[in-house]
């Protein structure tokens, strides 16, 4: 029989106040950055300090879609990242599964190669992707022009590799299929065999199998490998900063570092605005990821 | 008479012979629907890392004479960079952010975080959100908040806090760049750290720290006897995987510093883009991420065995 003495009872109560003070703290050094961005945002005199406005406003927000192209930067940033995501989801679903139900001696060898693409750095990879995309890109130019004449510029601008959404995408869809494959491949693991061998007895093909067996079957697993491409490919600087130069084509990371960078003539409140525009799909999408979370970092850990 | 056709024997190898037929049928389709994938990676990681080699040995730029005709210089890249004081600054500056912002800050917090939030106690799920809300934010905005937070003059909001407790407000960006990068890193991955070390804590089972309990074991003797020898694989592994991800940061610090003042903040990721495509010596650039991606390769092969890869 448990007995708790009043000492012990002094005890508990003296480790939960710890735990409730540096919680507090921890919270508040997470918390405040943020308080910044929203106050400011809505400040009709913003600063670049923490201030506690003198009136309340919605203008901020407006400036950034009337003075700015903050609307182009939107549909650009939605554009190519959902196309990566959706790009992700549909490769990932696919060669996860054949990940975790393939036999072939390449099985081993191709796991221990995405864990280790994982870790390789995007920034020591991207000069040589430059190159190789520039002459991808010089190539298509070559064999555009002499058919679209003056066109090929606006056709480029969608399917070129560099400053094109195509190139893009592709490339942001790549640095997120390492850990959507392993967490499709960790998903179908878990699946039993028992739903498509039956479909298989039925005589199903794996067209069929995939799409009335599979995919309903996968979507839990979908949603999350989306998720997580979407917020890495959202949040990411490096590869727009580098495959982009077109104004019209730029997007909000680019937007908002370069609007920061004209030193003479810094609109904080617009800055603010833009920023938490920018940041709101990436926190609801981590909202919607979060019971995913701790499944794909402690999967990560049981092995 | 040999076996006749209906023999159960005959059937036997019939139906293996047709199911062996139609395990390679699906294993070939299987190697199908992986080829997107395959090709992706292959063209845009697996030949990047390898051209990178390449481009290291040449004198290729993005302008000037060596833009037209590149030359193959032989080691003539790695040589320059071993007398290449920003390099090791580069090298110095990055072992300095990996052990102050990854091995320290933000798995001590994470891990205070992470044990605290194991007590039975009110907004457990308000903290943790809270806690996690940084690793949402995009690097560049993160970079523009703590622009904000780090400001110099005194009503910045760092001076502001600092001078209640009677410190000098500075202009933290450029006074202390380093450890004010480290601070801002730390801020932003105390969510991985104690993500990781809650699932680690939650299989260490209570009965152990019951019977401790019992012998009249103290809570610091407990978290030392107990709590730390068990966590320790998965210590490792947070650790391998937060020194990988912490050696590619780029865009958070490009952000705040673009790598100054006078090369105060510049990580090997930020030394690689200014050499390329600030300085355009893409050859000079490749010999650097080469070093990086070698680095990134041993830590990432002790991460491979450490995750026991489950076939």
């Amino acid at each position: 029989m448990a007995v708790i003495s009043p000492s012990e009872n002094a005890n508990k109560t003296r480790s939960d106040l710890l735990a409730y003070a540096t919680l507090s703290l921890i919270s508040i050094f997470c918390a405040v950055p943020f308080f910044w961005v929203l106050i400011a945002s809505l400040d009709g005199n913003a600063q670049l300090f923490l201030r506690w406005p003198e009136q309340w406003t919605f203008a901020n927000y407006l400036r950034v879609f009337t003075k700015e192209d903050g609307a182009k930067w939107l549909f650009n940033s939605l554009f190519v990242v959902g196309g990566a995501t959706v790009l992700v989801m549909v490769l990932a679903g696919l060669g996860g599964y054949a990940l975790s139900r393939t036999r072939a001696w390449w099985k081993l060898p191709f796991l221990y190669a995405i864990l280790l693409i994982r870790v390789l750095p995007p920034t020591a990879l991207v000069v040589p992707l430059y190159k190789f995309l520039l002459t991808l890109n010089n190539a298509e130019g070559a064999i555009l022009r002499p058919i679209f004449g003056e066109y090929t510029r606006p056709i480029m601008r969608w399917t070129g590799f560099i400053d094109g959404y195509l190139g893009l995408i592709l490339v942001l869809a790549t640095m997120q299929l390492p850990l959507a494959l392993w967490i499709m491949k960790t998903f179908f693991d878990g699946l039993p065999r028992d739903y498509e061998e039956a479909a298989l007895m039925d005589g199903a093909t794996l067209v069929q199998r995939i799409r009335r067996v599979l995919i309903p079957l996968a979507l839990p697993g979908l949603a999350a490998a989306g998720l997580f491409a979407f917020m890495s490919a959202w949040g990411d600087f490096l590869l727009p900063l580098i495959f982009l130069s077109s104004p019209e084509l730029q997007t909000l990371p680019l937007g908002l570092f370069r609007a920061f960078l004209r030193i003479n003539e810094i609109d904080y409140g617009l800055l603010a605005a833009l920023a938490f525009i920018y940041l709101l799909p990436a926190v609801v999408a981590f909202g919607f990821a979060r019971r995913f979370l701790v499944q794909t970092f402690a999967g990560g850990v049981k092995g | 008479m040999l076996a006749s056709p209906n023999s159960p024997f005959e059937r036997v190898t019939e139906l293996s012979m047709a199911r062996n037929v139609h395990e390679r049928r699906t294993e070939r389709q299987l190697l199908l629907i992986l080829l997107p994938s395959l090709a992706l990676l292959l063209a845009f990681v697996i030949y990047p890392a390898l051209y990178s080699v390449y481009l290291s040995f040449t004198n290729e730029a993005l302008t000037g004479a060596a833009a037209l005709r590149p030359r193959f210089v032989g080691i003539r890249n790695y040589a320059r960079l071993l007398n290449d004081a920003k390099f090791w600054n580069a090298l110095l500056v990055t072992f300095l952010f990996v052990v102050g912002s990854a091995v320290i800050g933000q798995f001590v917090l994470g891990l205070i975080s992470a044990v605290a939030l194991r007590r039975r106690i009110h907004f457990r799920r308000l903290f943790s959100s809270i806690i996690l809300l940084p690793n949402a934010a995009p690097e560049v905005v993160a970079g523009f908040m703590w622009i904000s937070m780090l400001a110099g003059g005194e009503q910045a909001t760092l001076s502001r806090i600092v001078s209640f407790f009677g410190v000098t407000p500075a202009d933290w960006l450029q006074v202390f760049p380093l450890s004010m990068i480290i601070i801002v890193n730390t801020w932003r991955g105390i969510a991985t750290a104690m993500i990781l070390l809650t699932a680690g804590l939650s299989t260490i089972p209570n009965e152990i720290y019951e019977a401790a309990r019992m012998d009249g074991a103290t809570p610091s003797q407990m978290f030392r006897r107990i709590t730390l020898p068990l966590m320790m694989p998965t210590i490792l592994l947070y650790m391998l995987i937060s020194a990988v991800s912490t050696i590619a940061v780029f865009g958070l610090v490009y952000a705040l510093t673009r790598g100054g003042p006078g090369g105060a903040t510049e990580l090997v990721s930020i030394y690689i883009y200014n050499q390329s495509f600030t300085a355009f010596q893409l050859g000079y650039g490749a010999a650097v991420a080469v070093v990086a991606l070698l680095i990134s390769l041993v830590l990432g092969i002790g991460y491979v065995r450490a995750m026991k890869v489950e076939v």
